[in-house]
């Protein structure tokens, strides 16, 4: 004869409330000294029995799900990897993010003329023309760009440069995430912002040259710009890489094909923030300094060739980071 | 396709576990809430900054700036990662609401999957108010928005469930009231389940207890040839009785049983 439910659940709920105890004390198992976590796999052992018991029994709803329940918790503590380290920020740094950059060079390269050729378009056209740049932007927004840059050079207080080191990871940072987002879209939102953010650049570059401020604007743009433009390109280049995951899936579905690339996603535009960062803190603090020109271009010139320097470089000899 | 919304994982032991998936208005009521709590950390950061620095101070401005649009940039990009991967999954309006983020295969998320699901969330939310993840969640039986596809996770219930009571009978059964019952009695599941939730279930008053049994135990008593007493009785009796006789459930009926 086999035993009812309720002889059943009197036996063996013991054993499910002491693994629900040794679950909820700590969230994660394996800080827990190695007796309990050697005990807290045979509960979790015993307990899918129970549940295979508990089905096969048609035992009432409420015993199955408390079982389905607790065998899920256990499992899930029992197999995971700890969900943050913070050397992984490290690895990132030192050979994940360049390697994955590197991984991806088509995109890369694609992003980055998706970029500079609408910059270039709209420098010229600019430059040449008032009116061109007015069709891109609105004419307040050309003036004041215009009147911006044209009393330029002073350097500011240190409260305006925090602020606007805010106002930089805020808005910019905010660019980046966004673009890389919108790639889901088969690609299409990134390519838009990156062709959008490169136009309007390069007419506000030519706008303010044809006024007669470019040395100003180049002056202070030259620090950060090598830590921010090619920031934009990569977090854009990511995004056209999640788009076109889902067009060439390589045998797999297409969310599977996603997925498989989600690891050089999380790289890229876990770097690309981190740049934004360093850029933030460029442009809030070095870029509107009073320090003279010559010396802003040649540090300038020294961190265009860093940047270039790391994402070709960094992280050669390492083994491929983690998951891929 | 089945309407149910239950997914089922397999671990390595090749143990089945089944998850809840939870839905786009479960969801939204948590998203709702986490909103509110983002408001009012907002709010309460501006009055301190305020209080802290006094509106006439030059300094004033560029801190509350400056605070304003760093808080602004965490509680936009930040609040979502910071707290499923702290909490393991849960925000405080997941949390108000029973919900948890796992991976697809029931494990917990790491830090790279809730980063790639919180920055998709500005995919899904076009072209306006999650448009497109929700439509992107009805092809889908566990209801995974954009983000949740290029993670690998979906959202399940935790709700709460506890074992019920044991069945009592009292006084316990004479040999003559289980001599009563034919030899081999075998109940179809969704039977002995609704005896089961009769019997079982906490919050029913005993005269309403009284009065549902009554609805199903004279029709059982035919059936078998009982003579019916005390319809309450009767049914805990019944329960024993097939309880006793162990898994009489047939397997026809077994199939159709999905929460």
């Amino acid at each position: 004869m086999r035993r009812t439910q309720d002889e059943f659940v009197a036996e063996r709920q013991p054993a499910w409330n002491e693994l629900a105890a040794l679950l909820e004390k700590k969230r994660m198992l394996h800080r827990l000294p190695p007796p309990a976590i050697a005990r807290a796999a045979a509960l979790y052992r015993e307990i899918c029995s129970d549940l295979m018991r508990a089905r096969g029994a048609g035992y009432s709803s409420d015993v199955v799900d408390v079982l389905d329940g607790l065998a899920a918790r256990a499992c899930a503590a029992l197999y995971s990897a700890p969900p943050y380290r913070l050397a992984a920020l490290w690895e990132l740094v030192a050979f994940g993010f360049p390697q994955a950059v590197r991984r991806n060079v088509r995109f890369v390269a694609l992003a980055a003329a998706l970029f500079v050729l609408p910059g270039v378009l709209g420098f010229v056209g600019a430059s040449r023309s008032r009116g061109f740049a007015v069709q891109i932007m609105s004419e307040p927004m050309v003036a004041q760009m215009e009147k911006a840059y044209g009393e330029f050079g002073r350097g500011r207080g240190a409260g305006t440069d925090a602020m606007m080191t805010s106002f930089y990871v805020y808005n910019n940072v905010g660019i980046a995430f966004r673009c890389f987002a919108t790639g889901i879209l088969f690609g299409l939102g990134s390519i838009f912002f990156l062709v959008y953010n490169g136009l309007v650049i390069g007419v506000v570059a030519g706008a303010v040259g044809a006024a007669g401020h470019g040395r100003n604007l180049f002056t202070f743009v030259a620090g950060h710009g090598a830590f921010e433009l090619s920031a934009i390109v990569l977090s854009g280049a990511a995004g056209i890489a999640m788009g076109y995951a889902l067009v060439d899936t390589g045998q797999r579905t297409r969310w599977a094909s996603l997925r498989a690339k989600s690891g050089d996603l999380f790289r890229m535009i876990t770097g690309a923030a981190l740049m934004l960062l360093v850029a933030a803190f460029i442009e809030g603090f070095w870029s509107p300094s009073a320090i003279l020109a010559p010396v802003k271009w040649s540090v300038a010139g020294a961190l265009y060739v860093l940047v270039l320097c790391y994402l070709v470089l960094a992280g050669r000899g390492a083994h491929r980071g983690g998951r891929a | 396709m089945q309407l149910d919304n239950t997914v089922e994982v397999e671990t390595p032991e090749h143990v089945r576990f089944r998850f809840r998936a939870a839905g786009p208005t479960r969801r939204a009521w948590a998203y709702l809430v986490d909103l509110l709590v983002r408001v009012g950390a907002l709010l309460a950061l501006e009055i301190v900054l305020a209080l802290g620095t006094g509106y006439h101070l030059p300094m004033a401005k560029a801190v509350m700036g400056g605070g304003t649009l760093l808080a602004l940039f965490l509680l936009e990009w930040g609040y979502f990662v910071f707290f499923e991967t702290v909490w393991n999954g849960a925000t405080p309006g997941k949390r108000a609401l029973h919900l948890r983020v796992v991976k697809a295969g029931g494990y917990p998320l790491s830090f790279m999957d809730t980063v790639l699901r919180n920055l998709l969330r500005t995919a899904d939310f076009l072209p306006v108010g999650y448009l497109l993840g929700l439509v992107v969640m009805a092809w889908d039986g566990r209801f995974a928005r954009l983000g949740d596809r290029v993670a690998g996770t979906m959202v399940v219930i935790e709700d709460p469930v506890r074992v019920a009571p044991p069945i009592v009978i009292e006084p316990p059964p004479s040999t003559v009231e289980i001599e009563a019952f034919p030899h081999h009695v075998v109940l179809p599941l969704p039977e002995r389940e609704a005896i089961d939730l009769l019997l079982r279930r906490r919050d029913l008053a005993p005269a309403r207890r009284q009065e549902l049994a009554q609805m199903v135990a004279p029709a059982l008593g035919a059936r078998l040839g009982v003579q019916v007493g005390d319809p309450v009785r009767f049914l805990a009796l019944l329960h024993h009785v097939v309880a006793g006789v162990g898994a009489s459930v047939r397997p026809e009926a077994r199939k159709g049983r999905r929460r």
